[in-house]
């Protein structure tokens, strides 16, 4: 059977390696995921993502509840990359540039994959970042409803009306871009 | 309210490139490792740092108690905490047959009051 949070967080304390790692597995990608809906930055969302969750780490005994330890997780993602948000310049994105430059094997596949990149991005900005994380969390991350809700806080039905909007909002936005080619 | 149809979302994936992505979990491993490694060099320095700070009160407790007891020989009063030297002596016993005196005895010494033991 599948530890709970509280039993790998308390496992963490006593010194156990190994339940790191596990909440490492369980909630490395979603940290990513929230970082990204702030930063809107793949890199940045990449950096965050390492920041935020060796912190969490390191901060292990302040979680005042341990049950409720990916909630307390995601905050500090969300801080972190609000901070990297406010310290970043204009900056591009490294990897976008590195894959624009043609440096693969298939420079065409390549460009388009990175236009599709920058289209989604910058049709998650016109969310707000709470939709940003829900549409995320769900869509991309496979988490239900009720893992959102528990790990965000949110009502469900919140939830559940903001993954509807996000997905309309993408849509219609996605589509536009389409239509406008 | 019927739900939206979803977007795909998948060139947002961090898996899309999998040797970049394990190249940062592997990271995250070795930093953890690190942190690992920095609470247990603190967890041992607790350790010794509370190994030796009741012997060494004890020791700073006995200097007290003489400082006193000399001063009082030469001003010709009684020797404060009489029976706190009393109890010194007996932390002072214990402690050369290996008991580590506690924070109450130590502070029964100091204070003169009777120790629990």
């Amino acid at each position: 059977m599948e530890e709970t949070d509280a039993q790998l967080v308390l496992a963490v304390r006593g010194g156990d390696r190994a339940a790191a790692d596990r909440l490492l597995q369980r909630y490395l990608r979603a940290c990513r995921a929230v970082a990204l809906a702030v930063t809107g930055s793949e890199d940045d969302a990449d950096d965050v993502c390492q920041d935020g969750f060796i912190t969490a780490i390191a901060r292990i005994g302040e979680c005042r509840d341990p049950a409720r330890f990916g909630g307390w997780l995601l905050q500090i993602v969300r801080n972190r990359a609000r901070n990297q948000l406010r310290a970043r310049a204009v900056r591009e994105t490294r990897a976008i540039r590195e894959e624009a430059n043609g440096n693969t094997a298939d420079p065409a596949a390549a460009a388009e994959r990175t236009e599709l990149r920058l289209r989604l991005n910058a049709a998650l900005q016109a969310l707000s970042a709470q939709q940003r994380e829900v549409v995320l969390l769900h869509d991309l991350e496979g988490w239900t409803h009720r893992e959102i809700a528990e790990r965000l806080e949110l009502p469900a039905g919140t939830v559940r009306s903001h993954l509807h909007y996000a997905r309309r909002k993408l849509r219609d936005l996605l589509g536009r871009a389409d239509g406008d080619a | 309210m019927s739900e939206a149809p979803p977007v795909d979302l998948s060139p947002l994936d961090p898996a899309r490139d999998p040797d970049r992505w394990a190249s940062i979990v592997e990271q995250t491993r070795t930093r953890i490792d690190a942190v690992f490694l920095e609470r247990e060099r603190q967890t041992d320095v607790l350790t010794i740092v509370a190994g030796w700070a009741r012997p060494v009160l004890a020791a700073a407790a006995a200097v007290l108690l003489l400082l006193a007891a000399t001063f009082a020989a030469r001003s010709g009063t009684p020797a404060p905490h009489a029976s706190g030297a009393r109890s010194l002596a007996a932390l002072s016993a214990g402690y050369a047959d290996g008991h580590v005196p506690t924070g109450a005895e130590l502070a029964a010494a100091l204070g003169g009051r009777r120790t629990r033991r």
